[in-house]
């Protein structure tokens, strides 16, 4: 046997061959860097700095500080709509992620096993995603009218009659509402999602498991579940920021005001209707606020979900 | 390279040049006056009219030669975008249709627009309530010559009213009698969208406008001599919950185009709402008989007759910016003529904010003399829509609130005045 020399690669860098100055790589990442700067970190840093004035109509007063942070903590509307719309984008979240990681988890391992219809059913599974969310909520707010809505006339056709009620005009059913019709507009993404992280875990693997007496959920647990983790990380991540941006549903259930009584209000309803709706001078100084506090808490919890979800995959492997 | 650029900018500069060379000489052909052709940027969100208003600056344009009006529309829900946009650049319009009272500030207190005292004529013809939603509320000047007037009252469906043997309710009684026989003939009384929170102030003043006072009240608020947890106006509130069972059951689920649809598909046979559902109507059902009334006075009323509640929407103003300042003018005193207001009322389908102008359309002709017999200020809109939280907007929610049961009208009034209270001070 030949001695084979390894080139020793340091840790940390990528051998591609190409030697590269510093300067001539700057020139390189430039027309990048150039368009992130323009359409990303300068209306981020605008929104940021517009929230520390104070406005009259779209010309700029004297800085402010945190007042407009403030008054989102302490005043009318705000004091109330705030912690309420962000209650309703917290069960949004919540509820996605049990109806994607037990549903969804479950029928792309269905979809998995099953060879034939395998592609047909990806596909009918992912069609609602691909219809905008603004018709899906305008569809669902038609089927659930008290007046001439499907809905409540099937539930009295089939002696269900108790059932039948204003879904989407009782506060304690219409956030529930805006929750299942989020879930199963997205619950193409995760099937497609798991589905190919599935078809990446090696099925000797399971058949070694197999082999050796372990039973099918044994199984699952041990080996498809720490191996879909990575997916599931994922999955989360952009489920959370969907959530906590969701506007087109929620509009088309409840209207900017988040009817009936607040009970669909979520943040980026509160968003809109302070920085369109509310015709206050300080419409701006006031929206920027909302938004630069749902950017952090989005980008804060987003990566802290990373960063669980990476150590616990370095835990298991 | 550099001497094709050359050559082309020279090109284009010199064809540009021409043709501005062009256009003044084939102006003055046409026979018009000296002096320059003046074009007038006119914007507005009222895209469903725009031939309706090239028609009205038509006859603007007859007598005013050397003035080209230019009709533009956008979008209404992203109208207070642009237009705020086109005010601060220098291409905005010369005269923008405005929002009115509270909606109207952010462009005054921009010193986006001209005041217009003393410089446009027949201002002081305009029913006060209805000049106040062009005012500034800070220097108390006038802004914009105002459009349009919307009444608020009851429209009922003449045949379902004939067929159960109905007329128009002069009491309370009578009008509860109404109710009560549709509701026992298996009619819908009343169709509301109570899922639309910006119905449910509308709907409580026709109701109860007169319980509290109207005008009267208005002047007690605004200088502090009494507020919204006023025994009155909780009174008024509680007729609100009175007529709930004149409603759709579950109207919270009902959203506002769905009420449209139960009214004009003749499911229920009284619509509560507001001036601008006639044009609404007569498209939706151009053979619905309909007409409408004010709701009669209830037991303790403050006012001794009914009133159509009202506010003013929309106004014409002058942009800062405009450099044909003169002729910007001259057309906002053409807005204030009455000549114009027929126009609006013929062309437009509206009630005109300017005095003096004829209805052709029955229901209109109807609507307006009850107005004309008693009028209120839709009360939360006019006054209290001047900071945040909006008037309208807390209403809007407490009375859904009533409606499930989740309030009481003591505490939605009580609401009310803590949300205002965080803005208004009285005798300001």
């Amino acid at each position: 046997m030949s001695a084979i020399t390894t080139p020793r690669v340091r840790r940390g860098t990528v051998r591609t061959g190409i030697t590269l100055s510093r300067r001539a790589g700057m020139v390189f990442v430039l027309p990048a860097l150039a368009l992130f700067s323009i359409f990303i970190a300068y209306p981020l840093l605008t929104a940021l700095s517009y929230s520390f004035f104070d406005w009259t109509g779209i010309v700029r007063g004297g800085f402010v500080g945190v007042e407009n942070y403030v008054t989102l903590f302490t005043r009318l509307p705000y004091r109330d709509d705030l912690p309420n719309a962000f209650v309703h984008n917290l069960l949004l979240f919540v509820g996605a992620m049990v109806f994607q990681n037990t549903i969804g988890l479950g029928l792309a391992t269905l979809l998995h096993r099953i060879g034939r219809f395998k592609r047909f059913f990806q596909t009918m599974y992912t069609l609602p995603y691909l219809v905008s969310p603004l018709v899906i909520g305008y569809l669902w707010s038609l089927m659930l009218s008290p007046l001439f809505g499907p809905v409540n006339a099937v539930l009295r056709g089939i002696g269900l009659g108790e059932l039948a009620q204003p879904w989407l005009g009782n506060p304690q059913t219409a956030i529930w509402v805006v929750v299942v019709v989020t879930a199963w507009q997205w619950i193409g993404f995760p099937v497609l999602l798991y589905g190919a992280a599935l078809g990446g875990i090696p099925q000797e693997i399971d058949e070694a498991a197999s082999i050796d007496g372990a039973s099918a959920w044994q199984r699952f647990r041990a080996i498809t579940l720490p191996m879909l983790l990575p997916a599931i990380g994922t999955v989360s991540v952009l489920t959370f920021i969907g959530a906590m941006e969701a506007f087109p549903i929620p509009y088309a259930l409840g209207g900017s005001q988040g009817n009936p009584a607040g009970a669909t209000d979520v943040m980026s309803l509160l968003f809109y209707r302070t920085a369109f709706e509310s015709g206050s001078s300080n419409a701006i100084g006031t929206s920027s606020a909302i938004a630069t506090l749902l950017f952090l808490f989005i980008f804060g919890i987003s990566m802290l979900i990373t960063w669980f979800m990476r150590r616990t995959e370095r835990k298991l492997f | 390279m550099r001497r094709r650029i050359l050559t082309t900018t020279a090109l284009l500069a010199g064809s540009a040049l021409l043709l501005s060379a062009c256009a003044p000489s084939a102006a003055s052909g046409d026979g018009a006056e000296e002096g320059d052709q003046v074009t007038l940027k006119v914007w507005s969100w009222r895209t469903e009219d725009v031939e309706a208003y090239n028609t009205i600056f038509d006859v603007f344009e007859e007598q005013h030669p050397n003035i080209t009006v230019e009709f533009e529309a956008f979008q209404n829900t992203e109208y207070n975008q642009i237009l705020t946009t086109g005010l601060a650049g220098s291409d905005g319009p010369d005269v923008p249709m405005v929002r009115a009272y509270g909606q109207l500030q952010p462009n005054i207190e921009a010193g986006q627009l001209e005041p217009i005292d003393g410089k446009v004529d027949g201002l002081d013809e305009i029913a006060p309530s209805v000049i106040a939603g062009a005012k500034g509320k800070a220097d108390g000047k006038t802004y914009a010559v105002p459009l349009a007037t919307q009444t608020l009252q009851m429209f009922y469906n003449k045949a379902i009213f004939d067929e159960h043997g109905l007329e128009v309710p002069n009491t309370w009684d009578e009008f509860i009698e109404v109710n009560e026989k549709l509701l026992a003939a298996g009619v819908t009384p009343m169709a509301l969208g109570a899922k639309d929170d910006w119905i449910l102030p509308i709907f409580a003043d026709i109701i109860g406008s007169a319980r509290y006072g109207g005008s009267e009240f208005e002047e007690k608020v605004l200088a502090g001599e009494t507020d919204f947890t006023d025994p009155d106006y909780v009174a008024s509130l509680e007729l609100v919950t009175q007529v709930q069972k004149y409603l759709t059951p579950d109207v919270v689920g009902v959203s506002y185009t769905d009420s449209q649809i139960q009214f004009t598909s003749g499911q229920a046979a009284q619509f509560p709402g507001g001036s601008f559902e006639i044009a609404t109507f007569r498209n939706q059902a151009p053979d619905l008989e309909f007409g409408s009334y004010q709701v009669p006075l209830p037991d303790g009323a403050v006012l001794d007759a009914p009133v159509s509640p009202a506010y003013a929407d929309g106004n014409f103003a002058v942009n800062t910016k405009s450099t044909h300042q003169d002729e910007a003018f001259e057309l906002l005193n053409w807005l204030a003529t009455p000549e114009f207001g027929q126009l609006v009322a013929d062309e437009l389908n509206q009630f005109s904010a300017i005095p003096g102008v004829e209805y052709e359309d029955e229901v209109m002709k109807e609507a307006w003399a009850n107005y004309e017999d008693g009028q209120a200020p839709y009360l939360l809109l006019v006054d209290f829509r001047y900071g945040e939280p909006l008037g309208t907007a807390v209403l809007g929610a407490e009375v859904q609130k009533m409606f499930l049961g989740q309030t009481d009208a003591a505490a939605a009034a009580a609401s009310l005045q803590a949300g205002i209270s965080q803005w208004f001070t009285p005798g300001e």
